[in-house]
């Protein structure tokens, strides 16, 4: 379909482009999972630019574990590739007869049998249709967890995942088990001088110390660090420090596991670090270590490793499978659910049930269904304490000791994230009293939104957001590099807005209410054990989202 | 009083702590930068570098270089950026 210049110029890209899809169809059939239903692979204006960090796509939908908007993005040749083809998005309605993969060549769309690799992992499956069709194709394609539409399934390209809220779910409804894309069409940019230039000096500012974490430890390095401030989730968030933390650190891992780092096409910063394990390897990011260690209480690396490896081949969102998991084990752990071997601390129960998540076998098409409907499932009171918000599993920042992020938790369009809400970085600051949220913490998160908004749209890592000394003037100078238009600070400022606003407008399409602004009870009143004075009371979550609210004018 | 580091800051002092005499968080920094020479470039003349944070006790987050400091108190050296 056609865009007009307006509305790439209202959405930019990737996230926001990708609302604006999902808002204008007023149609949305109720169940996510339906053919009907829209998958959307949004571009971005500055994919194939020399901009350091611009190779990314958004994988846009409602989300089958939270029936509300998703947007997950994931990075690399991919997001070249499809620009190079001619899009600004690719829009996957209804259902093939059989599996197949959806090969885009240049304009030319067509599918192909994909039974040959039906069943087969995320990595396999590139493989075998790279050798089959060609090795300039960019594959996405869904593991065994996407063919059996678990609802936190991803989408997989080249190592990396569209991970949260189960778009690998969506992509498997139609039968599509990859999508190929070869593109061979130039990108331009309307002012190619300057946008060198720019390019220039962005990547030669993102080698110095304000990514230096991302380089040396990668995001693992949060591990330590949030166990020092007791903010680490542990055993489903009964606790917020974790004993055998210092094990599971990117410090201790190098020391036990030969690691190299590698980058996304066109980045400068080198965030993945991955470990040798056996013949094979893994990437290993702070969400893996908390969701399938900490949060499981599981201590030994190598199982948090290779747990981390089979979610990765299974095409299945860490941090959701980590925090059905834990919760599981919780049931188990009170006389909820009879599965005596599905206990904290062991890592061989993790593996167990992430692969019978993958083939939603035994109890593992339970845990398919994510903690919500598994709480719903075994009732007993058990809502209270499934770790989610709309459904989507809480990351691993504890919200009764970051209640700024306890806030950008609650009012999340796609639920409980940490990567469309950065409130974290409020709260490890000295703007706000991480343990006593304020109004004033309201501002700051509403900010941290914004530029998350802005940021998957442009689309640009969020790693980059210290390098930025003037972020939307810096945004702005790019974007009139490659577009042309004359683009503001203020501009984007109010371009972030109305993207925010318009994932809202498709969670209200999709039935949203005041009431899903929330946090499980659990973090209600009860203090973390090793932190008393972390409280956060029911009452003044309430209050912040109401200001929330009352600020963005809704 | 005492200083803690994590992340970035521990890799370059190449130690996870130390005890030093300092009544205030200037003069923290300004041992910091005679004992730890791997911390030079996260050290500058106005405070630390805006990609490190500062925090007292595991408590406050201190930017002033004028904050006071008491003997039995610990001061933490972090990355600021903590997204995951």
């Amino acid at each position: 379909m056609p865009l007009s210049e307006d509305v790439l110029r209202q959405y930019i890209g990737g996230s926001g482009l990708g609302a604006w899809l999902l808002a204008s169809n007023q149609d949305l059939p109720p169940d996510p999972l339906s053919p009907d239903a829209p998958l959307i692979f949004a571009f971005s204006p500055l994919v194939g630019s020399p901009l350091t960090t611009s190779a990314k796509f958004a994988v846009v939908s409602r989300s089958p574990l939270t029936g509300r908007f998703n947007d997950s993005l994931a990075s690399s040749g991919f997001a070249i590739a499809g620009k190079q083809a001619g899009c600004d998005a690719i829009v996957i309605v209804g259902k093939a007869p059989a599996l197949s993969v959806l090969v885009i060549d240049d304009g030319n769309v067509r599918l192909e049998p994909a039974g040959d690799v039906a069943g087969e992992s995320c990595p396999v499956t590139e493989e075998r249709l790279r050798a089959r069709l060609g090795t300039d194709y960019r594959i996405a394609s869904i593991g065994p967890a996407g063919e059996r539409a678990v609802r936190y399934a991803t989408i997989s390209h080249d190592g990396r995942h569209a991970g949260r809220g189960g778009s690998g779910a969506v992509l498997g409804s139609k039968n599509i088990k990859a999508i190929a894309v070869r593109g061979t069409q130039r990108v331009g940019w309307a002012r190619p001088r300057q946008l060198t230039e720019l390019s220039r000096d962005l990547s030669k500012r993102s080698f110095g110390p304000a990514t230096a974490k991302y380089r040396e430890l990668g995001t693992a390095a949060n591990l330590l660090t949030f166990n020092r401030f007791g903010t680490l989730p542990t055993r489903n968030f009964q606790q917020g420090t974790f004993e055998d933390a210092p094990n599971l650190s990117p410090e201790q891992l190098r020391v036990e596991y030969s690691r190299t780092r590698a980058s996304c096409v066109a980045c400068t910063i080198g965030c993945e670090h991955i470990y040798s394990v056996g013949k094979s390897s893994v990437r290993v990011e702070y969400e893996n270590l908390f969701a399938l260690g900490s949060l499981c209480g599981v201590s030994d690396h190598a199982a948090v490793l290779r747990a981390s490896q089979r979610c990765d081949e299974l095409g299945i969102d860490t941090i959701s499978a980590g925090g059905t998991i834990a919760f599981a084990m919780e049931c188990v752990e009170r006389g909820l659910l009879d599965e005596p071997w599905l206990t904290f601390g062991s890592g061989e129960a993790v593996l167990r049930a992430i692969d019978l998540i993958g083939t939603r076998e035994g109890v593992g098409a339970l845990l398919a269904e994510g903690s919500r409907r598994a709480a719903e499932t075994i009732g007993q009171g058990s809502i209270a304490f499934a770790p989610q918000v709309k459904g989507l599993e809480i990351p691993g920042y504890e919200p009764r000791g970051l209640q700024t992020m306890a806030l950008g938790f609650a009012v999340g369009a796609r639920g409980a994230d940490h990567n469309r809400s950065g409130a974290y970085d409020v709260d490890f600051s000295d703007k706000v009293d991480r343990r006593h949220a304020t109004l004033d913490s309201v501002r700051h998160a509403i900010d941290t939104e914004d530029k998350a908004a802005l940021m998957d749209s442009l689309i640009l890592c969020k790693f980059l957001r210290r390098v930025l000394e003037d972020f939307h003037g810096e945004s702005a100078a790019m974007l009139v590099a490659v577009t042309g238009w004359d683009v503001t600070s203020d501009e984007l400022r109010e371009t972030a807005r109305r993207i925010v606003a318009t994932k809202r407008q498709v969670n209200l399409l999709a039935g949203w209410t005041l009431a899903e602004d929330t946090l499980p009870d659990r973090f209600f009143n009860s203090p973390l054990p090793n932190d008393p004075e972390a409280v956060l009371t029911r009452e003044r979550l309430q209050e912040l989202v109401a200001e929330y609210h009352r600020q963005r004018g809704w | 009083m005492y200083v803690e580091f994590l992340g970035i800051p521990r890799e370059r002092a190449g130690i996870s702590e130390l005890e030093l005499e300092a009544e205030t968080l200037g003069q923290v920094l300004g041992a910091l930068s005679a004992r730890c020479p791997g911390l030079s470039d996260l050290i500058t003349p106005a405070g630390l570098h805006p990609s490190i944070a500062a925090n007292l006790n595991g408590d406050e987050f201190v930017t002033s270089l004028e904050t006071r400091l008491a003997g039995d108190d610990r001061l933490l050296i972090l990355s600021a950026d903590v997204g995951g």
